[in-house]
């Protein structure tokens, strides 16, 4: 299904390097990959890979070094509502109540105020925070924030949802009900999906194909389609099977960056 | 302990240094003996109670005199609130709005309010006019640093959020930066209401026929030292309710500000 999808989003050869008074760190090497139409694409790696940069290119609030990101064909230079991010941090407005924050990209957008009002009722209901439409942020738990951000991302009428490490900041329990949850919302309301973590589980449980990333700078190492059925057992053999296997990958990556470091240092002496 | 235990005891601890200060101050006063008689805390209250029912001056009662006071105040502290804000606010987001104007607010603040005295009287007399101006002076500076502080501490992230929803950039500035600043302007208001109540004072005692400034000066002027206590406990009074009123207001307009509940 996810080789036959419309092509949504390409990126080629994308890079990115920082300048910084220490002289220039590059991040992001020579990424090429596509997103398809309605596929969960999850972007996995180790700490810090580049990950959130590379989702924030995609997003247009980061610029490319070199390398180009197409959305729909056309070049990605600036933020635009069609894409919308949910952050780590939940970025929700603090002086805005759910119902506020949820509709806000409609409200900046002009939208007819009783689509507004049908639609952001819709996706509060969806995310399961009926009820709480006149809540502020502060007075919600952190998987309840989370929650709003999703909600308000849908609201937008986007057609990619960059989701950065969404539920990074939340503790395990929470964070399994999450995952349940977007799944649901996912399945519910397809929309493409390209989704940031460091967390294998999260990975395997939402993912139609993983893209695995080597550590600094971030390049693709292996791709894996994953077709198991939904929704997924974290204990299904084919699961662990896969945890592993991406696992030993992810650790022979790092192993061998490790011995690249010992000998560059190696040949300094 | 429980918390309202503890509260108890602080206001016995507070009233009790209080009850115990009025002790000491009638104690000295009776026995010390001075050519001008030092007015006792039972004197000072039976003046201000006196001074609620009956003028002071010709025209006025002490209540009158604070309304006056507090128009002068509140003249000034709104024209300053609506300049600052914007002033501050423009200049915290817009990087020529800064070029053109932060070069010159720079220079003109460190200039106090009481420095501006006797430009004021030549340039508006010594009306009503040269009051408001000053006070303007004392409450312009906070209102427009705490709105600049507001402004330049806008979380970036939020603004990248308002753009990814589609905020153009006058949504950004008032439906991200605005109220972003709102907690900072606020705290700049209390400063601003404590500069101007002050300054109001000092320009009353220059020139005014009327005020609570006025009520000190004229006790001075006929020796008459429990007037002016009364009139300094009018001020402290009238002082520590507007700064509780202002943060009843804060609370108010800020219940997405409040982490407690």
């Amino acid at each position: 299904m996810e080789q036959s999808g419309k092509l949504k989003m390409k990126c080629q050869n994308l890079s990115k390097t920082f300048r910084t008074p220490n002289g220039s760190f590059e991040v992001l090497k020579d990424l090429t990959f596509d997103v398809r139409e309605n596929e969960f694409l999850v972007i996995f790696g180790p700490g810090q890979c580049g990950k959130t940069t590379l989702l924030y290119m995609l997003a247009g609030l980061e610029g490319c070094t070199a390398g180009t990101v197409e959305h729909n064909g056309q070049l990605v230079e600036e933020p635009h509502h069609s894409r919308a991010v949910v952050y780590q941090t939940m970025a929700l407005f603090p002086w805005m109540t759910v119902k506020r924050n949820v509709g806000f990209s409609q409200k900046v957008r002009k939208v007819d105020k009783q689509k507004r009002e049908q639609d952001t009722q819709k996706f509060i209901d969806l995310v399961g925070l009926t009820g709480f439409e006149n809540s502020y942020p502060v007075q919600l738990s952190g998987g309840m924030k989370q929650r709003v951000g999703i909600a308000r991302a849908y609201c937008g009428d986007p057609d990619v949802l960059l989701m950065d490490e969404p539920f990074g900041h939340l503790d395990a329990q929470t964070r399994y009900m999450m995952q349940e949850s977007l799944e649901n919302i996912w399945e519910n309301e397809k929309r493409t999906v390209v989704f940031v973590t460091n967390n294998i589980e999260e990975a395997l449980y939402l993912a139609d194909r993983i893209i695995l990333l080597t550590d600094c700078p971030g390049q693709i190492c292996k791709e894996y389609t994953i077709d198991m059925p939904r929704p997924r057992s974290l204990v299904d053999p084919e699961f662990l099977r896969l945890r592993k296997e991406i696992t030993q990958q992810m650790n022979a990556n790092e192993s061998n960056s490790l011995s690249a470091g010992n000998r560059a240092e190696m040949e300094q002496k | 302990m429980s918390k309202k235990n503890q509260r108890a005891r602080a206001l016995a601890y507070g009233g009790g240094t209080f009850l115990l200060l009025l002790f000491l101050w009638e104690i000295l006063v009776r026995m010390t003996d001075s050519q001008i008689p030092f007015p006792t805390p039972f004197a000072v209250i039976e003046r201000f109670v006196d001074m609620l029912f009956h003028n002071v001056g010709y025209y006025y009662t002490i209540v009158g005199h604070v309304l006056w006071s507090l128009s002068r105040v509140l003249a000034g502290f709104c024209m300053a609130a609506v300049l600052g804000i914007v002033l501050g606010l423009t200049m915290g987001w817009f990087p020529y709005v800064r070029a053109i104007f932060m070069p010159i607010f720079n220079l003109l603040r460190p200039i106090a309010p009481l420095a501006w005295i006797p430009l004021a009287i030549l340039w508006f007399g010594i009306g009503e006019k040269y009051k408001y101006f000053l006070i303007f002076i004392a409450a312009f500076v906070p209102f427009t640093l705490n709105s600049y502080a507001g402004a330049t501490h806008v979380d970036k992230q939020l603004v990248g959020a308002a753009k990814m929803l589609g905020a153009n950039n006058a949504q950004v500035f008032f439906e991200i930066v605005v109220p972003a600043a709102v907690p900072s302007i606020f705290s700049g208001a209390q400063v601003a209401l404590s500069n101007s109540w002050m300054t109001m004072l000092a320009a009353e005692m220059v020139c005014a026929t009327e005020g609570i400034g006025w009520i000190i000066i004229a006790g001075q002027a006929v020796n008459d030292m429990t007037q002016m206590i009364a009139g300094m406990l009018a001020i402290g009074i009238v002082g520590f309710l507007l700064a509780n009123g202002m943060r009843l207001l804060e609370r108010r307009c800020l219940v997405w500000n409040n982490q407690g509940n």
